[in-house]
């Protein structure tokens, strides 16, 4: 198993509903890996799933030769949706990271919480919604969201000022702006808890 | 130069055609193809070429207009979705035997799971039928060295090559280093040669002949191509079981091996499974006691491989018969098949309990529906309630997600609205019934292939209502324009043909317009379709229900949003949510009724009117 290349990859799963701006999350992380030189391959849902169903996004970076995280095997699982973040609960690696978008009080159900502790996943839940639609910005519950992942230094490989760059350059001009307050706000409130 | 970018598959499938030095790119958009025309408009744009894209209106279009770029010399190249093939079939049957000049390569992408498709029918096969070689690449990176790899094939054989990317390869994302792109200046040149490029059947069986000369000496060559079809065996060692895959699932397989340091099993990669490399795979056999087949989606390399007793797949039943080949699926069906030969198998971890605590969840089930403020979610309240005992087919599209408002019962394949609203009516009509039909169509769909069965409609005397939705784009696939709009590809303008000058053109009298976010307008026009229908002296009635779709248009779409609120008056019953099932409107429990989302909302307003209580109001309305 040592050196083993497909060991060393680094699984994140994505998940949310249509529209949340999964897609745009994704290409972030990507984005950031690529921009530091490490490998990245993932893969996206496109066509009718996107009309408001569940969409699951997969980011590899590593040598992996395919682009499907297999279940257990996720270190991150990010998600903007509660229910998706439980649908998508197979994926998750035992000591693995789970980071949610739910309203305040809005834990893991009893029974998920008993699966999360027994697997040793660390469960780090925030109002992202309610963060990006404070600064009047609804639709960037996503950046809040990793805003906050990235306040926490078991983050992986990524890094505050590595996403603040990678975002800022990526961003749409007319959406730059916004997109760097509610990441930067999203990453507060997460270090106040980190 | 050279740069990193982390390319789509599709992108990277685009990058491969115009470094190959593509001239012609044809394509009909479908999931999962439909990005790659607008990759190779975006390299083409900032690489300054001079390639010639086009949205073709249908597949076989496309197929036929690339293929006489290709005898013009030059190379080309056409790309659709799987199902997009069986429409162009008839022309690619037919190219294969009269051959190629310039590379010809036909992309076709498949759908196992099938994510966004009616069927998971696998491509390869069709290319055996063809009798064209195909390549099958395992993700992005070599799907784009086999687009290079095919116009070689092509332009070498002089035979068309079908490139099978399955859907993980278009959607996957990967990066990747490139350089700066070149135009290709190839000039176009027609040599006559009537004999092949009209071949009477004569001719044919020349041509037929030829082919298969062909495809040998393409068996031979793939036994050799090792860039894509190899394996990891040791001289004159043997071994007691093996795995024979391509595409996706080989990807999978070499990623579980190497994760479970499994070096005692040995791979044959066939990137390039037909026309099948004999002596590569008889040598994999000889030195493998038993193999596990893994392919997707259907079982070309299983039916080719000779030794039958060998070979486990899905006619043992070792791999499912249908079905996305995820990495779950091939690490079981490598246990499966390692538990047959009792040889050690893979630790996967154990995932029923985590499933069952899932599934034990009751999670809510999201099914695709319209978008809110969709015009489609309009017409088909209005179609429900004007028509509601008639049988209504309808066709490809966002709009096949009428079904969730009870107003579409048929989804054949594209065009089917009309002809099996043609069927519907000869069928009741034989027994002296007049039964209700109104079909519906999108508007991209009916350019496709909606004039050939509206034609035969009008001729054999069918009498139904056919409701184009026309919302101005091609919008489940991702925003290609359509013929109406006139847009080109690379975003020129062409030229415009309107739907209605299109309908009048195949023997239609009654034709209305409506804005089907006018509910009440639209209920009177079908009201007159109805009769019309019924009339001795009728016919088909067409009635186009135009409005741009919101996500594509949203400022035309919903020029003046509206703020509709839900009133004490709210009965709770449930009416709105059943028969016009908005994403925006949900039961909140604490107000003990009906409320709208105000974040999904899209201020349409189509919802007042269709409150049977009136409950449903608008508060002010913004600029």
């Amino acid at each position: 198993m040592k050196g083993d290349k497909a060991m060393d990859t680094i699984n994140i799963v994505l998940c949310g509903l249509g529209g949340q701006g999964i897609l745009f999350m994704t290409k972030v992380l990507a984005e950031d890996a690529l921009r530091r030189k490490i490998p990245v391959l993932g893969a996206e849902t496109h066509g009718m799933a996107q009309r408001g169903g569940s969409v699951v996004s997969h980011l590899r970076m590593g040598n992996a030769k395919s682009s499907l995280v297999s279940s257990g095997q996720a270190r991150f699982l990010l998600a903007l949706d509660p229910w998706e973040a439980y649908r998508n609960l197979p994926f998750l690696a035992p000591g693995g990271f789970l980071f949610a978008n739910a309203p305040e009080g809005g834990g893991p159900a009893e029974e998920v919480k008993i699966y999360l502790d027994k697997l040793g996943v660390e469960t780090r839940i925030t109002d992202a919604g309610m963060l990006a639609r404070k600064i009047g910005a609804p639709l960037s519950t996503n950046l809040a969201l990793l805003g906050f992942f990235s306040s926490f230094s078991d983050g992986g490989p990524f890094s505050h000022e590595g996403l603040h760059e990678t975002i800022s350059l990526i961003s749409p001009e007319r959406f730059r702006e916004t997109n760097l307050k509610v990441f930067e706000a999203g990453f507060e409130q997460g270090a106040k808890r980190s | 130069m050279m740069k990193e970018e982390i390319f789509l598959g599709n992108g990277a499938i685009a990058l491969g055609l115009l470094e190959a030095g593509c001239q012609v790119v044809t394509s009909y958009p479908g999931t999962p193809s439909s990005e790659i025309l607008p990759e190779v408009v975006r390299l083409k744009k900032s690489q300054g070429l001079n390639t010639y894209v086009e949205w073709s209106t249908n597949e076989k279009v496309a197929l036929d207009n690339a293929f006489a770029a290709s005898i013009a010399g030059k190379r080309s190249c056409c790309c659709m979705k799987q199902v997009g093939l069986n429409v162009a079939a008839d022309s690619l049957m037919s190219a294969a035997y009269m051959g190629t000049v310039g590379g010809f390569v036909i992309i076709s992408c498949d759908d196992p799971g099938p994510h966004s498709s009616q069927t998971e029918q696998d491509t390869r096969l069709m290319a055996r039928i063809a009798k064209v070689p195909v390549l099958d690449p395992s993700g992005p990176l070599e799907a784009r060295d086999m687009a290079r790899i095919a116009f070689e094939i092509s332009e070498r054989f002089r035979i068309p090559v079908i490139l099978r990317p399955a859907i993980r390869v278009c959607h996957a994302r990967q990066s990747m280093a490139w350089a700066d792109l070149r135009s290709n200046e190839a000039r176009a040149a027609f040599q006559k040669d009537p004999g092949r490029w009209a071949a009477t059947p004569r001719f044919r069986l020349i041509l037929h002949r030829e082919l298969n000369h062909k495809l040998k000496e393409i068996g031979r060559l793939f036994d050799g191509l090792s860039e894509i079809n190899f394996h990891d065996l040791q001289e004159g060692k043997t071994y007691p079981f093996g795995i024979i895959c391509g595409g996706v699932p080989y990807a999978v397989v070499k990623d579980i091996l190497s994760e479970q340091s499994r070096s005692d099993i040995p791979v044959l990669k066939l990137g390039a499974p037909y026309p099948f490399p004999e002596s590569l795979a008889s040598q994999f056999m000889e030195q493998c006691e038993r193999v596990l087949v893994l392919e997707e989606t259907d079982t070309l390399i299983e039916y080719l491989l000779s030794d039958k007793d060998k070979v486990m797949g899905r006619r043992s039943g070792h791999v499912p018969q249908e079905g996305e080949l995820i990495p779950e699926a091939v690490a079981r069906a490598v246990n499966k098949a390692l538990e047959t030969c009792g040889l050690e198998v893979l630790s996967i971890g154990d995932s029923r309990e985590v499933n069952e605590l899932v599934k034990g969840l009751s999670l809510p089930v999201r099914k695709p529906t319209l978008c809110p403020g969709c015009p489609h979610r309009a017409s088909f309240f209005a179609i429900r309630k004007g028509r509601s005992k008639a049988i209504f087919t309808s066709d490809i599209g966002c709009y096949t997600l009428g079904l969730n408002l009870g107003s579409v019962d048929t989804c054949l394949d594209m065009g089917a609205a009309i002809t099996m609203a043609s069927g519907f009516y000869h069928a009741f009509g034989q027994d002296g019934t007049r039964q209700p039909i109104i079909a519906t169509i999108g508007d991209s769909t009916f350019y496709h292939s909606g004039t050939a069965g509206l034609l035969n409609a009008v001729y054999n005397g069918a009498r139904f209502i056919l409701v184009i939705l026309d919302n101005q784009i091609t919008a489940m696939t991702g925003m290609q324009p359509t013929p109406g709009l006139g847009i080109r590809a690379d975003g020129t303008s062409g030229v415009a043909i309107p739907l209605e000058r299109v309908v009048r053109g195949c023997g239609i009298d009654f034709l209305e317009v409506v804005d089907p976010y006018d509910l009440s307008t639209m209920l009177g026009t079908l009201k007159r379709a109805t009769s019309y229908v019924q009339d001795a002296a009728g016919g088909i009635a067409v009635v186009i229900a135009r409005h741009p779709c919101v996500i594509a248009y949203r400022k035309e779409a919903i020029p003046n949003p509206r703020k509709p609120t839900v009133t004490d008056e709210c009965v709770s019953c449930g009416f709105c949510m059943q028969r016009f099932e908005c994403p925006a409107l949900y039961r909140d429990e604490k107000a003990d009724h009906t409320m709208i989302n105000e974040v999904l909302c899209t201020g349409c307003g189509v919802c007042i009117e269709v409150c049977p209580k009136g409950a449903i109001v608008a508060v002010g309305s913004e600029q």
